[in-house]
């Protein structure tokens, strides 16, 4: 049900990848004398720095400019891990009308959400269900979640939430869903609301 | 003469009508006195509207908003703001699922609209419609039919 920040982890790992593995082969490079005659830099065994290097960090503002970029790699550090706490990141109230000359229509996304849950409770073997709703109302994203008995019959619940839950939901939306997801989750218990059972008898006028 | 949450009705061509008939002419419609309407007058016609020409419903039971339910027999909550002639009406309401919302909330927008300017001659210009929430109609509660 909740989001973590995969993407974002998978594209700042690479960017860091690269920039290891270049580092590496500069030092591989380096100590293995060939990039000397590859980039034409100073040889192994040279130095490099011949004066004293208290002359250039002496300057304020070199002390200034390291101070800055230590603050915003470590602000940048601190924001990667704030980012892994995983989110539910729930759909803002959904906006219904096309004009707001006429009035404003609006739908909180729990509120669709608990309708989806209660439609899904009725199905059978179902013990519990949660729905969270995300996107936008004409861009809608349901992530449901549904806790089913043992017994139950997941193919002929996976038929019923695809026939009957989904096209309701996009029919009182009155759009497509975007995505929805699915997750099926087994328990021991008992369904609580009892199975609903249409009734078959006849109507005694 | 038009006080803070009340709306004076404007004389309208009937009245006029009247009191011409009546001999009074334009210049005494003051001296007949005034009709004020209260805001709750119209809050509550626009729920009342909403209740009873849709399927649109309200919460009841509850004390102090504390354990209410929702009841589509019941009606939705209303509120005016009144500028002059001119009413902006929030309503809140419950509706069956799945009706397209869309299109339902609309109905109710132009049923609420006509029948308040109708009733009280306030011109409603704009309807806030908030759906506080669904039921679906197996669910619906307190209303058993009599066989």
């Amino acid at each position: 049900m909740r989001q973590t920040a995969g993407t974002l982890n998978r594209t700042w790992l690479t960017i860091l990848g690269i920039i290891v593995l270049a580092a590496g082969i500069g030092l591989l490079l380096q100590a293995s004398g060939q990039l000397h005659s590859l980039a034409n830099t100073a040889p192994s065994s040279e130095r490099v720095v011949t004066g004293d290097l208290h002359a250039v960090t002496s300057p304020q503002w070199v002390v200034v400019v390291i101070l800055i970029a230590g603050i915003i790699v470590g602000v940048l550090g601190l924001l990667w891990m704030l980012a892994q706490v995983p989110r539910k990141n729930a759909a803002d109230t959904y906006r219904l009308h096309d004009d707001g000359a006429q009035g404003f229509t609006v739908c909180d996304p729990s509120v669709l959400a608990t309708a989806v849950e209660n439609q899904v409770n009725t199905l059978p073997g179902v013990v519990t269900s949660s729905a969270l709703l995300r996107g936008t109302a004409t861009d809608p994203d349901l992530t449901l979640k549904v806790t089913v008995n043992d017994r139950t019959d997941v193919q002929d619940l996976i038929h019923r939430i695809q026939t009957s839950t989904l096209p309701d939901l996009s029919n009182a939306l009155e759009t497509p869903l975007q995505k929805s997801r699915l997750q099926i989750d087994v328990s021991g218990r008992t369904q609580g609301t009892g199975t609903v059972v249409h009734s078959t008898g006849t109507v005694l006028q | 003469m038009n006080r803070q949450g009340a709306h004076q009705l404007p004389p309208t061509a009937a009245e006029d009508a009247a009191s011409g008939s009546y001999g009074g002419g334009d210049d005494d419609i003051g001296s007949r006195g005034h009709t004020v309407l209260a805001n709750r007058v119209i809050e509550k016609i626009a729920g009342q509207v909403a209740n009873d020409e849709s399927s649109a419903g309200g919460s009841s039971g509850g004390f102090l908003g504390i354990g209410a339910h929702a009841d589509l027999s019941a009606r939705p909550k209303a509120s005016v703001e009144l500028n002059g002639n001119i009413a902006t009406v929030s309503v809140e309401v419950g509706l069956l699922y799945p009706v397209p919302l869309r299109r339902a909330t609309e109905d109710l927008r132009q049923r609420i609209r006509g029948r308040v300017t109708e009733l009280t001659g306030v011109e409603v210009r704009q309807v806030d419609i908030k759906v506080a929430w669904l039921t679906s109609e197996g669910a619906a509660p307190g209303r058993r039919r009599l066989l």
